[in-house]
């Protein structure tokens, strides 16, 4: 009795804590930065961390579908740059409208054969994307000889610093429009349901009639559209692209914001809302490290830390669930 | 297929050499000379050390992505602790601490359960800001001039990274290949729960196989910073991917339980020969990033190709 009694308060603190545990440590962060800082709490700040927030969060959908399917992108970052500066460059040939398109198709592009590589040659995601990682970042210096490309066209630049009704951040909106969608097709539609059969046993989806390279494709072209519109906005913030600087350490704060949100990394268990919440999470702890003028390199530590213990966290929930052994 | 793969597999490296040398010789006369090819060698040399390393992680089924970080970790140690205590101690200090790295890694892989990718990512993290953080973000100048006879010095007619990367070369095959340690490496990268159950400790093999990569990487750090007589933190950036591409292009199976240490030499100096041959034409830094990159993706695809067309005979019956 007294067995089964544990049992069950340990999955009752692992369902509270899977529901309401990172919430729970967002609203300390921010109470705690409030309190030691009073530039922080101002809704002026809290806008711009929900827009800078845009930065990680977009992308961490796709990167939440990669890894319930149980792979990995770490190419992303560099991913990111590429099709910054392919995009704007595009800008004075064809007009922001189309550029804007066309970047979007090019992520796509980028994503899927990343896709191929890992299906069709059946190499590990994590090898195919480190590779990569290093010839899209190549290519973009080659592309562009290192030099910024500088983007004028107001289209774009809406992308990341327009605001509806002068107020709310555009990112902020574009941000909430790609988590409905996302939401939408992971719960509401039968890919969705492809998505987490494969990622929780990908031989039974397979003999159960799913075709799992297509779905693992797919993922990682979403992965590259995400990575896209993450380009756009912050090349459009930046006000100019440039082939080195963006996107360092994207994919790494990325991991960290999905892994964080509660996504298993041996796949199949993803929580969308987790991801979000975990980059606002990252975003604001890094704005208030900043504020608070905490090193820059400590903050790097930080970084890594968390992700650990992220990982370590998530085991317990795990455990705590009664769903593996720590 | 399958004998092409198997003949690819043993020979296909020297084959690549050979292209790449006679390619070389043609392209430029000064190729052939004693000078180039010790040079070519020695530029080799220092990812081939770090690939030993990295080929026994791989083929415990680990992974180590932490290996740039510590170069740096390591130089920035040698650079502070030189002038207060002396050459020597300052190297061994410097290693000890980068092995104390990779017995972390072990320690969170093992204990915690934590994916290996994930926490050498995590602890390359902390280790580059653990670096910045001790340099103060600088770059520290050595000014012990004798400091620099390890990276820069000569023993019969031969540099020191060659005959470190002979010695290490020795101890890691007897290492891999003819002691139980060895053994144990390849069977808990061929499968760990089959090795826990037959008895293995298979907790301290993996600690030390990550001690001995941060060694390796520790060692190349060393080198490094003798030759550039600077303790630079963020030294050596992306050398991780080369170090990987050493691995599996030597033939080193990403699935783990299978280790080549001779295939990583000969990588390594193959690798080392197209650098040679990019800066004769002339091409940016960049292009040497793509051409790692690209020969990377190469190596994968014959992995990938190889492994498909074995699965394929298996099924099939025929014995491979």
């Amino acid at each position: 009795m007294d067995d089964y009694r544990l049992r069950q308060t340990k999955q009752k603190f692992g369902v509270f804590w899977g529901n309401f545990g990172l919430p729970l440590i967002f609203i300390i962060l921010v109470a705690v930065f409030s309190i030691a800082n009073p530039n922080y709490a101002t809704s002026y700040n809290f806008l711009n961390n929900l827009s800078f927030s845009s930065y990680v969060g977009i992308s961490a959908i796709g990167m939440t579908f990669v890894i319930m399917t149980g792979n990995f992108d770490i190419s992303i970052g560099s991913m990111l740059a590429l099709v910054a500066v392919l995009g704007s460059s595009f800008i004075p040939r064809v007009g922001g409208v189309v550029a804007v398109m066309l970047t979007l198709l090019v992520a796509c592009f980028l994503g899927f054969i990343n896709g191929i590589f890992v299906t069709k040659l059946r190499i590990p995601a994590f090898i195919t994307t480190l590779g990569m990682l290093f010839v899209f970042r190549a290519l973009a210096f080659i592309y562009t000889d290192n030099v910024p490309v500088y983007i004028s066209d107001r289209f774009w630049l809406y992308f990341g610093n327009g605001k509806l009704f002068g107020v709310i951040p555009f990112p902020i909106i574009l941000m909430g429009i790609c988590y409905i969608l996302a939401y939408l097709l992971l719960r509401k539609s039968p890919v969705g349901r492809y998505i987490i059969a494969v990622g929780t046993n990908s031989r039974a989806a397979a003999l159960s009639g799913i075709n799992v390279d297509n779905i693992k494709i797919l993922v990682f072209t979403l992965m590259g559209l995400f990575v896209g519109i993450s380009a756009i906005i912050n090349s459009a913030n930046l006000g100019s692209a440039n082939p080195g600087l963006m996107g360092q350490d994207y994919e790494f704060q990325v991991i960290t914001a999905v892994v964080l949100g509660g996504t298993a990394l041996a796949g199949g268990n993803g929580s969308l809302g987790g991801s979000l919440v975990a980059a606002l999470i990252l975003t604001f702890l890094n704005n208030g490290m900043g504020l608070m003028q905490v090193n820059s390199y400590w903050q790097l530590v930080a970084t890594g830390l968390i992700m650990i213990f992220a990982v370590s966290l998530n085991k317990l929930k795990f455990y705590l669930l009664g769903q593996g052994e720590f | 297929m399958v004998k092409f793969l198997k003949l690819y597999e043993k020979i296909g490296i020297f084959i690549l050499i050979v292209l790449a040398g006679i390619f070389l010789a043609i392209a430029n006369p000064n190729f052939l000379k004693t000078d180039t090819i010790l040079n070519i060698i020695t530029q080799g040399s220092y990812g081939i050390i770090v690939a030993f390393g990295m080929v026994l992680a791989i083929t415990s089924g680990g992974f180590d992505l932490s290996v740039d970080a510590v170069v740096g970790l390591t130089s920035v140690f040698l650079s502070l602790l030189i002038p207060d205590i002396g050459i020597p101690s300052a190297i061994i200090i410097s290693i000890i601490i980068s092995c104390f790295v990779g017995f972390l890694n072990g320690v969170i892989i093992t204990k915690f359960g934590v994916n290996p990718l994930i926490t050498t990512l995590s602890m390359a993290t902390i280790i580059r800001g653990a670096s910045l953080l001790i340099a103060k973000g600088r770059q520290i100048p050595i000014s012990a001039e004798k400091f620099s006879i390890i990276g820069t010095g000569k023993i019969l007619g031969i540099p020191t990274p060659i005959w470190v990367m002979l010695v290490l070369f020795v101890i890691f095959y007897l290492l891999l290949n003819q002691s139980p340690f060895g053994r144990h490496i390849s069977a808990i990268g061929s499968n760990e729960s089959a090795a826990r159950i037959s008895g293995l400790n298979v907790t301290f093999v993996k600690i030390m196989v990550y001690v001995l990569v941060a060694l390796t990487a520790s060692i190349n750090g060393v080198i490094r910073t003798s030759q550039a007589m600077i303790g630079i933190p963020s030294m050596a950036p992306g050398f991780t991917l080369l170090v990987i591409t050493i691995t599996i292009l030597g033939g080193t199976s990403l699935s783990g339980g299978k280790g080549n240490l001779i295939g990583a030499v000969f990588a390594g100096i193959f690798i080392s020969m197209i650098y040679y041959g990019l800066n004769l034409v002339g091409v940016q830094y960049f292009y040497q990033l793509l051409s790692v990159g690209l020969i990377l993706l190469f190596a994968l695809f014959v992995d990938g190709l190889r492994k498909r067309y074995l699965e394929a005979a298996k099924i099939k019956g025929i014995r491979v």
